[in-house]
């Protein structure tokens, strides 16, 4: 620093002068007009066409009974194409959360699978993803689930969501919940998510520009969920693009947990608090993806629980008859077609939504004897 | 705000929306003005009460300087109310640590109170720039600025406001005066400075921050290789992360029309510790040139007191990048290797029978050695980090090789900058084909999170 016999010729970029001293100072690609429009097209090209061209490189083909991969569940962009590809073959799309994945079971043994064989058809698509409560849900199919527009979609309420100002997603007090990539960014305000402007700009930039949401498949799919930097340094020798080649996780990876009731399990009986179906956000949020499914002409069928009552204590098993009610009344409102089945046998229970294997047998019986669940699946049009 | 967020771009989009058309009229510097306020209060809309002082200080100790006799008093005003608030805020706690672990070495009962404050973003590039004015208003290199919105805005543009280049009024200010003019050319090399700044942070420095941070936040766990990997990372990391900053900052203010200094040329491709200063951080060294060393006395007065000078101006240096003995160290070192190279550069053989190429890696070398002093959170970390270097046994430093390969690739266009072969830079698929790439790495392989500049700090 500060040596008096050096000249200060490279220092200012006053009038351009420094252009001529040092042509590529520090690093410069400089580019005209022209050449910004050249690169400026390329780049959009680029954008726009690896996702598309991707599809066509990457394997995927659904067989009977798929349901999304488990390590896969926070990948919007792989939704996207699976909704695609189930709702080409026409199926009646079966959505929600780990109960209709099937958390506890097999994927022969999920609901809609039950659904097929008590139907005698294989018509029913699991759609379910883990941990996809009301407001991921609503934007799931809000920014992913355009494909399904038209089809048939049975849609799962699940009422754990509403056990709870937590689950509600009403508390002020910041936690982690599952896939805030797909609430609500700004409005209405999440009193719970506390991401910076940026983070939330991120996420509307990356529904919104599809290259952006094929790179986090790929972080998702073939990167242990990190992005490819942080990656190489968990695996400093390994090739990024070897690590693509390996395809697609598979279903068939997927272990179902222990398929043990929740007595078996040691749950015990607990004081649920519910919140009020007036305010609740995740009911809020419930309807508005009605909404936004019927708007895209979709015919919506809601499933409504089954919850585990039998873990419920009394005063908290009222205020869930009073929910239930609420729900089934709204739904009414709205003009759905709706099931709010009775509480499964208590050992068909693995905790306090999940049903096991009989549960969902038994669930799907209940369903085939519905009337309303008949006439939904023979309908051509209509919502 | 960070350059590389989505924050930034939506407000770059608004405020340069509006500065378009208003840029003929006499909204222009205010409209920059508010756009810097709010710039900065986005951190914290504390943080503008210190800008605002620094402002109005300087602004009326030259306003003073110019309507009274005393000029030496109300420059000891102006530069004192900089110094005192950067005293405070920076170095507050480091002279009380010391003081109290002086009290308890004599084994006096005394205590300095911690001030509990959070360092304010680029305090220091804003303190020495509103500094600068009334110094040069002083010395009669610059004239006084009449207006206070004006000169508001020259020490707060927000492209250069946190981290840099240090502007001189003499530079900036007349910028501001003019009537707006932006070519086209303003707009495409301002485009190229900021995807260039943008791909050295976030493509790069982030990148690497990855291994240096977890390597030298616990350095005793780490073996001789991995230290020396994360050193050697640390210097492409801050030389990204910073002189990336630089770009970006130059590219919006080129795009608004205005022509900020150039802050860093290809340093490591520097042959001596001078020809380094003249590359890195251009903006600070010559602010210290103009503003510390030559007032102590250049080297205008022997051998013996130019390296005093030089010495005393690179520990100052060192302490302005932190409060902290490890940058006293750092500036320290620097004193020494550029002693050592102004000697070398003074024989003939060195001049002429030296590679150019060894001359650089030594360069190198040696300032990679001194940025360990620089990263390491304290005294016995870097004693650790360099005895294990240069004593520590060999273990597998599981250094990402896509990093090494990132490196290799800027190391290797670094050079060819400097070389006959740069004629290939200029073909324009070459430059379009790098720019393409560039975009493509942003958008596929960018971190998830957005990672502060690390000269915030300073």
């Amino acid at each position: 620093m500060a040596d008096e016999r050096h000249s200060h010729s490279r220092q200012g970029d006053g009038g351009g002068e420094d252009r001529a001293v040092v042509a590529y100072a520090s690093h410069e690609v400089r580019l005209s007009g022209r050449q910004w429009l050249a690169a400026g097209a390329l780049i959009l090209g680029a954008l726009a066409l690896l996702p598309v061209l991707w599809k066509r490189v990457e394997p995927f083909r659904p067989g009977e009974d798929y349901r999304i991969p488990y390590a896969l569940t926070n990948d919007y962009w792989f939704f996207r194409r699976y909704s695609r590809s189930a709702a080409g073959q026409g199926k009646t799309l079966v959505v929600g959360d780990s109960v209709i994945w099937g958390q506890y079971v097999n994927k022969d043994q999920t609901l809609p699978h039950c659904l097929d064989r008590v139907s005698g058809r294989t018509e029913f698509t699991n759609m379910g993803a883990d941990g996809m409560h009301p407001a991921a849900l609503d934007g799931l199919i809000r920014y992913y689930g355009r494909p399904i527009s038209d089809g048939k979609v049975v849609l799962h309420c699940n009422p754990l969501w509403m056990s709870s100002e937590r689950h509600d997603l009403q508390i002020k007090k910041e936690f982690r919940f599952n896939h805030p990539r797909l609430v609500p960014q700004f409005f209405p305000p999440i009193p719970c998510y506390r991401e910076s402007c940026s983070g939330r700009l991120a996420v509307v930039m990356e529904r919104t520009v599809p290259f952006l949401a094929w790179a986090g498949h790929l972080r998702v799919a073939y990167f242990d969920q990190m992005d490819i930097p942080a990656w190489t340094l968990e695996h400093p020798y390994a090739n990024p693009i070897a690590a693509v080649a390996a395809g697609l996780p598979s279903p068939a990876e997927d272990h179902a947990g222990e398929p043990a009731s929740w007595r078996e399990r040691g749950i015990r009986e607990q004081d649920l608090p519910w919140v009020d179906l007036e305010t609740s956000f995740q009911w809020r949020s419930f309807r508005r993806l009605v909404g936004t499914l019927r708007a895209r002409g979709n015919r919506v069928f809601v499933l409504v629980g089954p919850f585990n009552e039998h873990l419920l204590e009394e005063p908290s098993l009222q205020r869930y008859h009073e929910l239930k009610e609420g729900i089934a009344r709204g739904l009414d409102d709205l003009g759905v077609p709706h099931y709010v089945p009775d509480a499964l046998p208590s050992e068909y229970c693995a905790d306090a939504s999940h049903p096991l294997a009989e549960g969902y047998e038994l669930l799907a019986k209940q369903l085939a004897e519905c009337d309303s669940f008949v006439r939904f699946l023979g309908e051509d049009g209509g919502g | 705000m960070l350059f590389h967020t989505w924050t930034f771009v939506l407000f770059f989009i608004i405020v340069y929306g509006a500065y378009l058309p208003l840029r003929h009229t006499r909204l222009k510097v205010p409209w920059l003005l508010v756009a810097s306020y709010v710039f900065y209060g986005w951190w914290n809309p504390l943080y503008l009460l210190l800008i605002a002082t620094a402002t109005v200080v300087n602004y009326f100790a030259v306003v003073l300087m110019d309507r009274t006799h005393w000029r030496r008093l109300w420059l000891a005003v102006g530069i004192g109310s900089s110094l005192s608030l950067l005293g405070f805020f920076k170095y507050g706690g480091f002279v009380a640590d010391n003081l109290n672990a002086l009290f308890g070495g004599l084994g006096l009962a005394c205590k300095a109170s911690v001030p509990n404050v959070i360092l304010p973003v680029g305090i220091s590039f804003f303190t020495f720039q509103a500094m600068s004015y009334t110094i040069d208003y002083y010395r009669g290199n610059v004239e006084k600025e009449p207006s206070l919105i004006r000169f508001a805005t020259f020490v707060a543009l927000f492209p250069q406001l946190v981290a840099g280049p240090i502007e001189r009024a003499k530079n900036l200010l007349p910028q501001l005066r003019a009537p707006s003019r932006i070519t086209r050319q303003d707009i495409t090399d301002g485009l190229s400075l900021f995807i260039v700044g943008l791909f050295k942070k976030v493509a790069l420095a982030d990148y690497l921050a990855l291994y240096v941070d977890r390597i030298y936040d616990s350095p005793g766990q780490f073996s001789g290789p991995a230290l020396m990997l994360a050193t050697f990372a640390f210097g492409w990391q801050i030389y990204f992360d910073f002189s990336g900053y630089t770009d970006m900052a130059r590219g919006v203010a080129r795009m608004m029309g205005y022509r900020l200094m150039l802050n860093f040329n290809n340093p490591y491709a520097a042959t001596g510790l001078g020809d380094f200063w003249q590359r890195w951080h251009i903006s600070l060294s010559t602010w210290f040139k103009d503003y510390v060393y030559i007032p102590l006395g250049g080297n205008r007065r022997g051998k013996f007191s130019t390296y005093r000078n030089m010495f005393l101006t690179m520990v100052i240096s060192g302490l302005w990048h932190g409060a902290a003995w490890t940058f006293v160290i750092w500036g320290a070192l620097h004193a020494l290797g550029r002693f050592l190279t102004r000697e070398l550069e003074g024989t003939s053989f060195y001049r002429r029978h030296v590679p150019k190429i060894a001359k650089q890696l030594l360069v190198f070398a040696f300032v990679t050695f001194a940025w360990i002093f620089f990263r390491a959170s304290s005294l016995s970390d870097a004693g650790l980090i360099v005895s294990r270097i240069f004593t520590g046994a060999w273990t597998d430093p599981r250094f990402p090789l896509v990093a090494l390969l990132l490196i290799g690739a800027v190391w290797a266009y670094q050079f060819l900058c400097e070389s006959r072969a740069r004629q290939v830079l200029k073909l324009a698929p070459v430059r379009v084909g790098v720019v393409v790439l560039m975009a493509l790495y942003l958008a596929l392989c960018a971190p998830s999170g957005a990672e502060a500049f690390i000269y915030f700090q300073f």
